[in-house]
């Protein structure tokens, strides 16, 4: 099963290491394959220091694409996250 | 492939090009569709069918002479026609003054218009260089790449399988770290794959329970590298007891990377193993066949000789010892 959806990065200093820390530690466990697309650039979103790679800005979008077993869970998971800005 | 703009070109490098921006500022933001460059000889002459409009315009030395020896009007016309293409920028080499139509006509269809000092084609080849270079097809994988005994190996596998641990151990043997987790790929003349560390986290590693490092502040610049051809593709993973691994390495693997095949093998991980050890052996094997020695062919070879050789050489040999053996006692 594959999951495409696109959220924005509502830090104010946008995907700096603490929140990609909380990525990190939400995807341990799961079983699917999460990538982030962002600026035409591909990463795989269990490694901290893709994410970080990134350097994501405040206000800019991001596209999750997850693929596999627990699929909508960990979409769901994600969305929150960075929805209630990795708790800050 | 992200769009290139003659902008991008002007401010990257400008200055290795040598070149002065003298008409045509507001047409900047054109568009370099391919990585070539052209003297537009034929069309300046009138001959405009099967013309490459697409192509960077250089005008040299014959090129401006013959300008000045054709008449204005005529002149004019044809530099209009010429203009009116999609054409990205127009280059004047050897610091020539161009014609004022020239100018006048790049200035009014917004076509930028450069002087650069370089021979004509001296420039071209390096224009060309340079853009072959930008418009390269790139893209970003999952991995540590390290050069091992001069061969790039990119090493693979699921998260936490060991890949920094791995490259880590490589780097502290006293290999080269070009970039972990992040490696991004170019394909060099369509032939060639070179993997370079991705800006921010060039250089660093992240190891579990340790967290972020600088391997070229910890290990010294002797340890890194910023780019190096990927030789050798690695994939780690965790052994297998069903998985029935390769044991004689007759047969050789390879990864489509980019549509080009590169060496690809299967290293299973287990404790005990040693997959630094490993790693080196890999890429010493690997050099060795690049030499034209292939260890397992060459076993293959000395015990098929054996097999299916002469049989009365070898039964002899074995008469010829036995005999030998009796007559000492």
């Amino acid at each position: 099963m594959e999951l495409v959806q696109k959220v924005r990065v509502k830090n104010k200093m946008g995907l700096h290491t603490r929140p990609a820390t909380a990525i990190v530690k939400l995807l341990q466990g799961c079983k699917c394959d999460v990538n982030f697309t962002y600026k035409k650039e591909t990463i795989n979103a269990k490694s901290i220091l893709s994410i970080l790679m990134l350097a994501a800005r405040r206000n800019t979008t991001i596209t999750i694409n997850v693929k596999g077993a627990d699929a909508p869970e960990t979409m769901e998971k994600l969305i929150e996250a960075f929805e209630t800005k990795f708790g800050e | 492939m992200p769009s290139y703009y003659v902008e991008d070109l002007y401010a990257q490098h400008g200055a290795a090009l040598g070149l002065e921006l003298i008409a045509g500022k507001e047409g900047l933001g054109r568009k370099i569709f391919v990585p070539e460059a052209h003297r537009p000889g034929l069309p300046l002459a009138g001959y405009m069918k099967s013309h490459a409009e697409k192509r960077i315009m250089v005008f040299g030395k014959v090129e401006i002479e013959f300008l000045r020896d054709t008449q204005p009007q005529t002149r004019v016309e044809r530099l209009n026609i010429l203009l009116k293409t999609p054409v990205p920028a127009v280059f004047v080499t050897r610091r020539y003054r161009p014609p004022k139509e020239l100018h006048y006509l790049c200035e009014k269809h917004q076509v930028p218009l450069f002087r650069a000092s370089m021979s004509t084609m001296n420039f071209i080849s390096k224009l060309t260089q340079l853009l072959t270079e930008e418009f390269s097809p790139s893209m970003t994988c999952h991995g540590s790449l390290v050069e091992v005994f001069g061969v790039g190996v990119l090493i693979q596998g699921d998260s936490s399988v060991g890949k920094s641990e791995a490259a880590l151990g490589l780097v502290e043997r006293g290999h080269r770290l070009i970039s972990d987790d992040v490696v991004k790929v170019k394909k060099r003349e369509g032939m060639e794959l070179e993997g370079f560390g991705a800006g921010l986290t060039q250089h660093h590693m992240e190891i579990r329970g340790i967290g972020i490092i600088n391997i070229a502040n910890l290990y010294g610049a002797v340890c890194v590298r910023t780019s190096k051809s990927i030789d050798l593709v690695v994939k780690l993973e965790v052994w297998n007891d069903n998985h029935f691994y390769d044991r004689v390495g007759l047969e050789e693997h390879f990864c489509n990377l980019m549509g080009v095949n590169v060496p690809y093998h299967v290293l299973p991980v287990k404790p005990g193993r040693d997959v630094v050890l490993l790693l080196e052996t890999i890429a010493l094997n690997h050099r060795l066949k690049r030499m034209g020695y292939n260890s397992a062919r060459e076993f293959r070879n000395k015990l098929l000789e054996m097999t299916t050789g002469p049989e009365t050489k070898k039964r002899g040999m074995r008469i010829g010892t036995g005999s030998e053996s009796t007559s000492k006692k």
